[in-house]
């Protein structure tokens, strides 16, 4: 047995897109003429990895972005368009909510549907069926339709027989997000027991904290390519950023008149490191360059904190702070340092400005263009911490 | 192919298992259940029974409605085969889509329901024709018969269910085929009649079609017809098998996109 449980090689999946209906002769020749071709979608490009046996992979990205077919690839459900999927041991799978479940047939039947199709012996599916209705906790309705399930239940029937058929290698898709707090706390012990067991687990989840601590690796998937693998810390981070980027195109804008223009800005925490995530309460340094095709007199640099949704918290400029920049010409620097970030957890927006003092001329503005991210244990209401005491 | 037997002889369970559920669709009202399968033909004998004779038709032969009964019963059995195929592969797409298994497995368990059905069928065939006094012959030859018979089926479901993935239309094609095959078969007319009209030295063409040979053994065993030249039946034969080689390759070249498509 090697180490090696999956070995995924430069996969590509692509598929062709109709233009609407079912398919008929007719829509097939006219394709084949090429009238009307499809169009080719690439769900994944040249994706490479592997996982180790007994390892926990999560999987993160946002919708759409090929987690879904990936797990559909290496559990043989779909082919690759090319590149090459090695799967060492026996894996079962729980895709998109379901377990391939007959909604005409009853609980007790879809069980041992599972378990035939993944090719064990009857005699073996009767001895775990007690564990996996007791597991799904849903004795009193095994023999009714799985059409008249609620999908709590059939997500747990699914989790249950997913589990109890004891593969090598388990794949998850987004099962966390379905049931209830109780369940999920099963799940979740059930995962922690199979990693005990050194059992290989494949995990897509958009509930970052628990795919955070669960996981020994994580793949950040988007637009079907790999943007990164690695400490799930990293990648947790790496994706928050990415997303809060994403997030901000609908609420961002840039502007101005161009005789002066920002050209760039890098964010700094307190000991000097480049980065977007700070820890709150602690400081932020922005270093804003800037370049101009005349020389500007008195200047004014602002800038702004929002929300993700674009609602201001906090704006404070040169002028409010009584800093006067006689001129500017051509390029240079300027520096924004913020002592003490109070600002509850999540992602806020930065804008910069540079206008005149008058505030008739705005020479160039970014608009909620610079997410970052506060991390914070400090519980409080709202969106911004003052610093007050009790007494009594 | 090896590798092929091998995954499937492995889900063997998941095969008996499908085949049961095929079957308890069909026989939902159990008793009555299996009452209705037989009601299709005997109403489809009585019709052409009720117009061969309108028709002063007999086939220039004894025992016409004994003759009928059996071209009847057995060509129920492939095209009951071939309308199932059309849903084998669409309407499993839950399984299709979420598990990984041979695809393999779903026509064959299709056609091996429809086997026990026309297997069930038989008995009261064979049950019918021994009242009616007629002598069996051959009876070692049956076995090899039906399991040709049951070689054609598939590869046709083969073919058929995996079309009807990619072109919603193979349904309506196959009706078209299905009629025109119907009458190109010796069912409610013997072979002789084709021979009439095609040339002497022609007379193996009517046995490219894989039905003929098949119905004219069945027609040997159980009531003692003479059999045509073996090298006849031996196309017909042959055609049948080699309709399922074909069936299998195209099938499994195709089932990956499966769940693409669905």
């Amino acid at each position: 047995m090697s180490d090696v449980a999956i070995t995924v090689e430069h996969v590509t999946k692509a598929f062709r897109l109709r233009s609407g209906g079912t398919p008929t002769l007719k829509s097939a020749v006219l394709e084949m003429l090429g009238q009307r071709g499809r169009r080719r979608f690439e769900a994944l490009k040249d994706v490479s990895f592997s996982v180790t046996r007994g390892e926990t992979l999560g999987i993160i990205g946002a919708n759409g972005a090929g987690k879904s077919t990936l797990l559909s690839l290496i559990c043989g459900t779909m082919a690759s368009t090319s590149g090459s999927i090695a799967v060492n041991g026996t894996i079962s799978s729980l895709l998109e909510l379901g377990a391939g479940f007959h909604p005409d047939l009853t609980g007790r039947e879809n069980v041992y549907l599972y378990g035939a199709v993944m090719g064990i012996p009857r005699q073996k599916m009767s001895e775990r069926f007690d564990a996996i209705v007791d597991f799904a906790g849903i004795r009193d309705f095994i023999d009714q339709p799985v059409k008249h399930y609620s999908s709590g239940m059939y997500v747990r029937l699914g989790f249950a027989v997913a589990v109890e058929v004891d593969p090598d290698i388990l794949l998850i898709d987004e099962v966390l997000a379905v049931g209830d707090a109780d369940f999920q706390r099963k799940c979740i012990g059930k995962m922690e027991e199979f990693r005990k067991r050194s059992k290989t687990m494949l995990i897509i989840s958009h509930d970052l904290h628990t795919i955070r601590s669960i996981s020994d690796r994580i793949l950040f998937l988007d637009a079907g390519q790999v943007l990164g693998i690695g400490k799930p810390d990293a990648m947790v981070s790496q994706y928050e950023g990415f997303s809060a980027q994403k997030n901000t195109h609908s609420v961002s804008r840039e502007w101005g008149t161009g005789e002066a223009k920002l050209t760039g800005v890098k964010f700094f925490n307190d000991k000097g490191e480049a980065t977007n995530r700070y820890r709150w309460g602690g400081a932020l340094e922005a270093r804003i360059s800037y370049e101009t095709t005349r020389r500007i007199d008195d200047p004014v640099f602002g800038f702004g904190l929002a929300a993700e949704n674009g609602m201001l918290i906090y704006g404070n400029n040169t002028q409010i702070e009584g800093v006067t920049i006689d001129h500017i010409e051509g390029k240079g620097t300027i520096s924004l340092k913020v002592n003490q970030l109070s600002m509850a957890k999540g992602t806020y927006l930065f804008s910069f400005s540079l206008h005149s003092s008058d505030h008739r001329t705005n020479y160039h503005r970014l608009d909620n263009m610079f997410p970052i991210i506060i991390e914070s244990e400090k519980r409080f209401e709202g969106c911004s911490y003052m610093p007050c005491q009790w007494k009594k | 192919m090896v590798n092929l037997l091998n995954d499937i002889y492995k889900r063997r369970e998941l095969l008996s298992l499908l085949v049961a559920r095929n079957l308890k669709i069909r026989y939902k009202n159990s008793v009555l259940g299996f009452f209705w399968s037989l009601l299709i033909p005997v109403f489809l004998i009585l019709i052409y029974a009720v117009f061969a004779r309108m028709l002063r038709f007999d086939g220039g032969r004894p025992h016409y409605l004994q003759f009928l009964v059996i071209g009847i019963v057995c060509w129920q059995f492939l095209i009951m085969c071939l309308n199932d195929a059309l849903n084998t592969v669409s309407g499993n797409s839950n399984l299709i889509k979420k598990t990984a298994f041979p695809r393999l497995i779903l026509p064959l368990a299709m056609v091996s329901a429809n086997l026990v059905n026309f297997l069930l069928t038989t008995v009261v065939l064979v049950i019918y024709l021994l009242a009616m006094h007629l002598p069996f012959s051959h009876l070692l030859w049956l076995p090899a018969v039906v399991l040709t018979q049951c070689a054609l089926c598939l590869g046709l479901a083969l073919i058929l269910s995996a079309a009807n993935v990619f072109f919603r239309d193979t349904e309506h094609i196959l009706q078209i085929l299905t009629l025109g095959w119907f009458f190109l078969t010796p069912i409610f007319y013997p072979v002789e009649l084709q021979f009439t009209i095609i040339p002497a030295t022609l007379h193996w063409l009517a046995f490219l079609n894989p039905m003929s040979g098949i119905l004219c053994s069945y027609r040997a065993v159980w009531m003692s017809d003479p059999l045509p030249p073996l090298a006849f039946v031996g196309l017909s034969f042959a055609v049948s098998w080699i309709m399922l080689g074909i069936g299998i390759l195209f099938f499994q070249r195709v089932q990956s996109r499966f769940a693409d498509e669905l």
